[in-house]
């Protein structure tokens, strides 16, 4: 009886304690649907519109979501094409010290963005690079390949050497092999790490902020924005919030198990 | 399969190139512009060889000192805090319950905002303290509302630094919880093993790789925090909630001085190397203890 009592507690605090930690999300999303009149008032009854949405869906807005579309995509295609090559070459292609390139590439993941930028930004001034896409993607791949090669590795050394094997004396080449066979093996392995990339890059700050002005920045410097030039907008800018949060939240909600297994296959024994 | 003239081994150079021009040289860069003296706003004074003097500048700074502790009571507080309440989190979720895989889908979510909102949820509808939610808790309990950015800025950084992250603990940690065999539990059990005797000495070494994976991840991505800091305080009042990321970035996009920007990334980057090296260090000293 007790023991029952006990374990309908625990459920009722584990409903509480996700409710309260998600509430600010929550609060963000109701708010997005009050009018700006209310939206200081923390009341749960009022009548919702879309005033909030219609105000931020302007070209402006879209401008900026247009950037962190083409930058996102940008540097996802790159670095899963680069990281899956590389994975590849790092398991398969008998390079000497394989293992001392992977901690390479593991290692830059540990260098704060901090300790690249001044030069960066100087070398991108120079080549007028600065506030464009391409600057943006270029960066954001070179944090985008170590990610997915740290992941996709540990995808290529699961496929099983006798299917290689196989394919290799039925006459398969080497790219038969890799497109045919493994390919599909790692196919599931390869997305998922690329929609961490896609939820990394989409929500990257730093170099978003630093590297671009007008021109290209992204949706996160959007957003940084109703800090400083329309902070008493709340509903509005609950809204854009909610927006710009949306995408990610799904791809979470969707691949969250993957990135896991991707993250602590590697590290984790047995 | 592997043969040595191999020519696809040749298919990891348009990788290792484009990282390398991304992380590795500008950072050989960052080491050499520390040494001299540079203020891109003053073009009349030109760059010139500076030795040490922008070392020595910053560290008669007694503000750097400040950001240094920031940056390292960031990261022991919120690692401690992160990893304890992810184990707790994944515990309390890792039962069968009704609804128990949409409460664990929900959790996640906070990781997956970007900081940039985060911040500036918190810094408006939650904690303002003449408008927000902050305002009329307070009030509803006859309290003074209290100014969490300024007052209280880095306990307040470092609470929603908490908020976001331990979602992510929760996910690595609780997958460990999962993939543990129920043999294991079953026998300890019969052996006679609960609660807390079950936890600590069963539970816990089995998810040892988990929860090092988590700390270590999560070590690197709060010691980077930055969007956070640079959307709610700027660091300040002063520079009581600045950490080195942001302080490097400050000397840099504020002071336009070249030289100080890159001496205080090198330090960062030797206090990171640090600190991990300490980590690990410390990791393994605890794991040896548990076999």
């Amino acid at each position: 009886m007790s023991r029952r009592l006990n374990r309908n507690l625990l459920t009722t605090m584990a409903y509480v304690i996700v409710i309260l930690w998600l509430f600010p999300m929550l609060y963000m999303f109701l708010s997005s649907f009050k009018f700006e009149s209310q939206v200081a008032v923390p009341s749960l009854t009022f009548t919702p519109t879309l005033d909030n949405y219609r105000a931020v869906v302007t070209p402006e807005f879209f401008k900026y979501l247009s950037n962190s579309v083409q930058i996102t995509f940008g540097t996802v295609i790159v670095s899963a094409v680069l990281g899956v090559l590389a994975a590849y070459a790092l398991v398969y292609s008998g390079i000497k010290k394989a293992n001392s390139i992977y901690f390479w590439f593991i290692t830059t993941i540990f260098l704060p963005a901090v300790a690249v930028i001044t030069p960066i930004y100087i070398l991108l001034a120079k080549a007028h690079l600065l506030d464009t896409k391409l600057a943006l993607i270029l960066l954001n791949t070179g944090a985008g390949i170590p990610l997915m090669i740290w992941m996709c590795t540990t995808y290529f050394k699961e496929i099983p050497g006798e299917i290689i094997e196989a394919a290799t004396i039925d006459g398969c080449s080497k790219a038969g092999t890799f497109f045919k066979i493994m390919l599909p093996l790692v196919k599931n392995g390869i997305i998922s790490s690329a929609l961490l990339v896609f939820v990394v890059t989409w929500n990257e700050f730093f170099f978003a902020v630093t590297a671009t002005a007008t021109q290209s920045a992204t949706l996160p410097v959007y957003m940084s924005k109703f800090m400083t030039q329309q902070g008493f907008f709340w509903g509005k800018m609950s809204a854009a919030g909610t927006m710009v949060v949306i995408v990610p939240i799904l791809i979470g909600f969707f691949t969250y198990k993957s990135f896991v297994k991707g993250l602590t296959a590697g590290s984790v024994k047995g | 399969m592997t043969t040595k003239g191999d020519k696809s081994k040749l298919l990891i150079l348009p990788a290792l190139i484009v990282v390398g021009i991304v992380t590795q040289i500008p950072f050989i860069l960052t080491i050499i512009y520390s040494f001299i003296s540079w203020n891109v706003k003053r073009p009349d004074l030109g760059i010139s060889f500076a030795g040490f003097s922008n070392y020595k500048k910053i560290l008669s700074d007694g503000q750097f000192y400040q950001v240094i502790l920031n940056s390292l009571l960031i990261v022991v507080v919120g690692l401690t805090i992160c990893t304890v309440l992810g184990i707790l989190f994944g515990l309390m979720l890792n039962r069968e319950f009704k609804g128990v895989n949409l409460l664990r889908t929900l959790f996640v979510i906070p990781y997956f905002v970007m900081e940039a909102v985060v911040g500036i949820i918190w810094k408006t509808l939650m904690l303002n303290p003449s408008l927000g939610l902050n305002y009329y808790i307070s009030n509803a309990l006859g309290l003074e509302p209290i100014d969490f950015f300024g007052k209280y800025a880095l306990l307040t950084i470092m609470l929603l630094i908490i908020w976001q992250w331990t979602p992510f603990f929760f996910l690595i940690i609780m997958s460990g919880l999962q993939n543990m065999p129920s043999e294991i539990l079953e026998s300890a059990r019969i052996d006679g093993a609960t609660g807390w005797k079950l936890l600590l000495h069963i539970q816990l070494p089995l998810i040892r790789d988990h929860i090092n994976v988590a700390m270590t991840l999560g070590l690197i991505n709060i010691l980077k925090v930055f969007g956070l800091i640079y959307v709610t305080t700027s660091g300040g009042p002063g520079s009581s909630s600045s950490n080195l990321p942001y302080y490097s970035y400050k000397a840099l996009f504020y002071d336009w001085n070249v030289g100080t920007a890159a001496a205080i990334a090198v330090v960062t980057v030797a206090l990171t190397l640090i600190v991990v090296q300490r980590f690990y260090g410390f990791m393994n000293k605890n794991n040896s203890k548990n076999i």
